[in-house]
């Protein structure tokens, strides 16, 4: 393996590299994460671990095209080094590896990170308005999100999910009023972003990016899964959601409404119930056998939990 | 109740997981030889949830038909708030505990 990544490596920097024994990272089940220094640069390579992709997300090269996209317009991201089409036989690409927290848990709770999570809402906002600004045009790939895609991958599980059926016809019902769709991160919460003392380094994970209402990339980041044993705290467990609203309002202009807010962190959690179950589904069809993917399919039921009390405070 | 993973199918994960994940690691002789053990004891409960009947779940599916028809009767949310709960019990008892 070593001896790949150095010939990858080398001809994506021009120049003969030697390069540290490249380490496997933790998690990650459609992509490995390897940490691997070449040359005096400090890089993280994400390479393809299974043949085929889920369906649903971007290809490897489209993702790493979405970060360089990034990078220009100035989001806080890795930088981008290169994508390698045959890497011992698959795809990735390259970025610098940064230095700081990734786990949601630690984020929320860890000691050290307090005066980070007192910033997290304001620096969240800022970068969150950034990549709304991407023009489209530069990512002509990129897929439109509609409800009717939720309710196609929901049918793909084919399994009775009322608690589903029910949040997506309330979303059917009280859509608000259309804002014109910008390019969402998709993703974009506590757990996929890398935090140190300071507060925000970097915006990871963007192969969910599709064109979608703005207020739908905000709200993700408020569902109940993503706050870490802090659920008090509706943004992400480390804070609350009035000043990461404001200062975004502040920098794109928009008017973006508590119960706006309130349909997208519904319409989260649908998607995320969805998620779940198309998980677990990669292990059950034997495309990726693994505990981790199967046991989300259980989970399920924690977020179909939370879209009923959320349907109940909608209702009262 | 028709929850997928079914018990069966879990069994089956953890049987693959120990099989294929945990006992290649295993170098004490005393550890390796229990994990098979453990294994065997695994094996015979996933055998046994083979036997038991499949459960009926057509009064969801056909809950879920009316709401996807727009034919939401007027207690759904209690309805599927019930089975959720009851779904949680299983899963994830503490969950439910903390839920505010």
């Amino acid at each position: 393996m070593k001896d790949a990544f150095e010939a990858g490596l080398s001809e994506l920097l021009g120049r003969t590299v030697e390069i540290s024994e490249p380490v496997l990272l933790a998690g990650g089940a459609s992509k490995e994460a390897w940490a691997v220094d070449a040359g005096g640069e400090r890089l993280l390579v994400r390479r393809a671990a299974v043949t085929v992709m889920h369906h649903h997300t971007l290809t490897l090269a489209q993702e790493y095209e979405v970060i360089e996209a990034a990078f220009e317009a100035g989001v806080k991201v890795p930088r981008p080094y290169g994508y390698i089409a045959d890497l011992a036989g698959r795809e990735a690409f390259a970025m610098e590896r940064l230095e700081g927290d990734t786990i949601g848990r630690r984020i929320v709770q860890k000691e050290e990170l307090a005066t980070a999570r007192e910033r997290l809402p304001v620096q969240l906002a800022e970068e969150l308005a950034k990549i709304h600004a991407i023009p489209a045009e530069r990512l002509p790939f990129l897929p439109e999100a509609r409800l009717e895609r939720m309710v196609e991958e929901l049918d793909e599980v084919d399994e009775p999910h009322p608690a589903i059926e029910l949040g997506l016809w309330w979303l059917r019902e009280n859509r608000p009023t259309e804002r014109p769709a910008v390019v969402n991160h998709g993703d974009y919460r506590v757990g996929n972003v890398v935090v140190d003392p300071e507060g925000l380094v970097g915006v990871l994970d963007w192969e969910f990016a599709h064109l979608d209402d703005p207020v739908r990339d905000m709200a993700f980041s408020l569902v109940r899964a993503w706050r870490f044993g802090v659920p008090e705290k509706r943004l992400g467990g480390i804070g609350d959601v009035e000043p990461f609203v404001e200062r975004y309002n502040e920098l794109t202009g928009l008017d973006v409404r508590p119960e706006e807010l309130d349909y997208w962190e519904l319409a989260g959690n649908v998607a995320w119930a969805i998620g779940t179950l198309t998980q677990a589904q990669r292990h059950l069809s034997g495309r990726d056998r693994s505990v981790e993917l199967a046991i989300l399919g259980r989970l399920s039921a924690e977020v179909e939990y939370e879209i009923c009390h959320l349907l109940e405070r909608a209702n009262a | 109740m028709s929850e997928r993973p079914t018990a069966q199918e879990l069994t089956e994960a953890i049987l693959e997981f120990l099989g294929g994940e945990v006992l290649p690691t295993l170098t004490d002789p005393r550890l390796r030889f229990r994990m098979l053990v453990a294994m065997n004891a695994l094996g015979i409960v996933y055998r046994e949830l083979a036997e038991l009947p499949v459960e009926d779940d057509s009064e969801l599916r056909e809950l879920a038909r009316m709401i996807r028809a727009d034919d939401v009767p007027h207690d759904a949310l209690p309805r599927v708030q019930a089975s959720v709960e009851a779904r949680l019990r299983i899963a994830s008892p503490q969950f439910l505990e903390r839920y505010r």
